[in-house]
């Protein structure tokens, strides 16, 4: 195995170059982009360095509280993100969303960090806190996109889930469809990196892995590992927040709450 | 004896934007009667059929279903007993037969005997939808053909109360004297219980409906 050939502070101000072309581009064709650019390389060189520095502080300190800590707030960001994204007013998702974040990555991550690859102790920061992250961050657009559906086609087929409850059925028989559909959209994009990785595109996790010296045939069952936790953590995650919100829709007589607009019938 | 369906000193009011719908509304139904409510727009005639069947919650008074409040009734099965028939006919992307089968899917109504293509067929000449065939697809029909596939799934229930929420607002003079002519042999002949909401003028020949008029937040009869 090679060992990691270092970057120095001058090589990575060359990288810069690539943010040069950019703003150019933005520049000449008018894209009006400068300021964003500008403000999003300023951000990756601080949030990453300032990242660079707590990892290494954490990795130092090995504790096992200070783990779950920034883990803890690691899930909280991410229910604040869903939130951002996800813009509903009537029906209060967010405490059941992130107890289910919560909850499902922590399993995910203690059996992959402690069971598949067999780390001792099972919290170890170097690899519990990576693996958090990506089951966070992958998790989190699925829910997003689930919820968002969600509440999308709840409104939009008002009349076909109340035209079934005036007939008999109760809550869940008459938004089946529509959780279906949410669990399903969140759940299409991890499956979808299944079927492309590795032929499409390498994933960010491997390449790093090789970049800094790993064998390949290591760093693919890492990234297989990855991939397949991705699919269970997304599949858990939407299932059971959705199954939560969905019942939040619907009120004590099972009648939908779910209004379009501030416009209601008489 | 209880009525049917009653309803005492019943209030409610939307939160946005927040003005009082009713206020101590009365209602008494009887096993069998027709009770027609009529109004201008937005006094809320909608309203009330969408609470009697818990459509929408209630927040004073209260409402009686044989003596019972229907707060303590399963809401599944009290939508099974008491069908709300919406002002815009609802179908799903499915056939006919579908579509009137669709409510045997559900758990509340297992118990139930499905009826056979034969029964479908005569209910669909009793509802002068001769030209419908029960493959067709219900959402390619007419709006006023898909009301009556409507009524027809909502009787096939054989419910206790039937609440029909202006079920001829769209509909051309033609469809509406069918409508109408079918809701006055469900009462008359059938003996349904049966409270409706219109605009339109009904004067039934073979029964007479016991009308209210609903205006200043209250019924007041006619």
């Amino acid at each position: 195995m090679s060992s990691v050939v270092e970057i120095s502070l001058w090589q990575l101000m060359l990288g810069l170059v690539f943010i040069l072309i950019a703003q150019v581009a933005s520049f000449v064709y008018h894209l009006g982009l400068n300021r964003d650019i500008t403000v999003g390389t300023i951000r990756t060189f601080a949030q990453l360095f300032l990242m660079g520095y707590a990892l290494t502080f954490i990795f130092q300190l090995n504790s096992v509280w200070f783990t779950l800590g920034i883990f803890a707030v690691m899930a909280v960001s991410a229910s604040f993100i869903i939130r951002g994204r996800v813009k509903e007013k009537q029906v209060p998702y967010m405490v059941p969303t992130f107890a289910t974040m919560f909850i499902s990555y922590f399993v995910t991550a203690l059996f992959v960090s402690g069971l598949i690859i067999g780390v001792s102790p099972w919290w170890e920061p170097r690899y519990f806190l990576p693996i958090g992250g990506m089951v966070i961050g992958n998790s989190m657009s699925a829910l997003a996109i689930a919820l968002e559906r969600l509440f999308r086609e709840m409104r939009q087929q008002k009349g076909q889930i109340e035209m079934k409850l005036c007939l008999g059925a109760n809550y869940k028989e008459a938004s089946s469809e529509m959780f279906k559909n949410a669990v399903s959209a969140g759940m299409i994009p991890s499956i979808n990196a299944m079927m492309g990785v590795g032929l499409v595109f390498i994933p960010g996790m491997m390449s790093g892995q090789i970049l800094a010296g790993a064998d390949p045939l290591q760093a693919i069952r890492y990234q297989i590992v990855i991939m397949l936790m991705l699919v269970g953590s997304t599949a858990t995650t939407s299932i059971v927040s959705i199954l939560i919100v969905r019942k939040r829709c619907f009120g004590k007589g099972e009648e939908l709450l779910l209004s379009i607009g501030d416009k209601v019938d008489q | 004896m209880h009525p049917l369906l009653k309803i005492e000193s019943l209030c409610f009011t939307y939160t946005t934007p927040a003005a009082p719908v009713f206020r101590e509304l009365n209602l008494s139904v009887d096993e069998g009667e027709l009770v027609l409510i009529k109004g201008g727009s937005g006094t809320g005639k909608s309203t009330l059929l969408r609470l009697v069947c818990r459509l929408l919650p209630y927040q004073e008074g209260r409402i009686l279903f044989r003596g019972r409040s229907i707060e303590s009734v399963v809401p599944a099965e009290l939508r099974r007993a008491i069908v709300y028939v919406a002002q815009i006919p609802s179908m799903t992307e499915a056939s006919v037969r579908d579509n009137l089968l669709l409510p045997f899917s559900f758990a509340v109504n297992h118990d139930m005997v499905q009826p056979s293509e034969k029964k479908l067929e005569q209910m669909l000449e009793q509802f002068y939808l001769t030209d419908v065939a029960l493959n067709h697809q219900a959402r390619n029909m007419s709006v006023g053909q898909q009301q009556r596939i409507a009524l027809m799934r909502a009787l096939l229930l054989d419910p206790e109360i039937l609440l029909l929420d202006e079920p001829t607002s769209a509909l051309d003079e033609k469809s509406s004297s069918m409508i109408f002519s079918i809701i006055e042999r469900l009462s008359a002949k059938e003996g349904k219980t049966i409270l409706m909401v219109t605009h339109s003028n009904f004067t039934p020949q073979d029964v007479s409906p016991r009308s209210y008029v609903l205006e200043n937040r209250k019924l007041r009869k006619v």
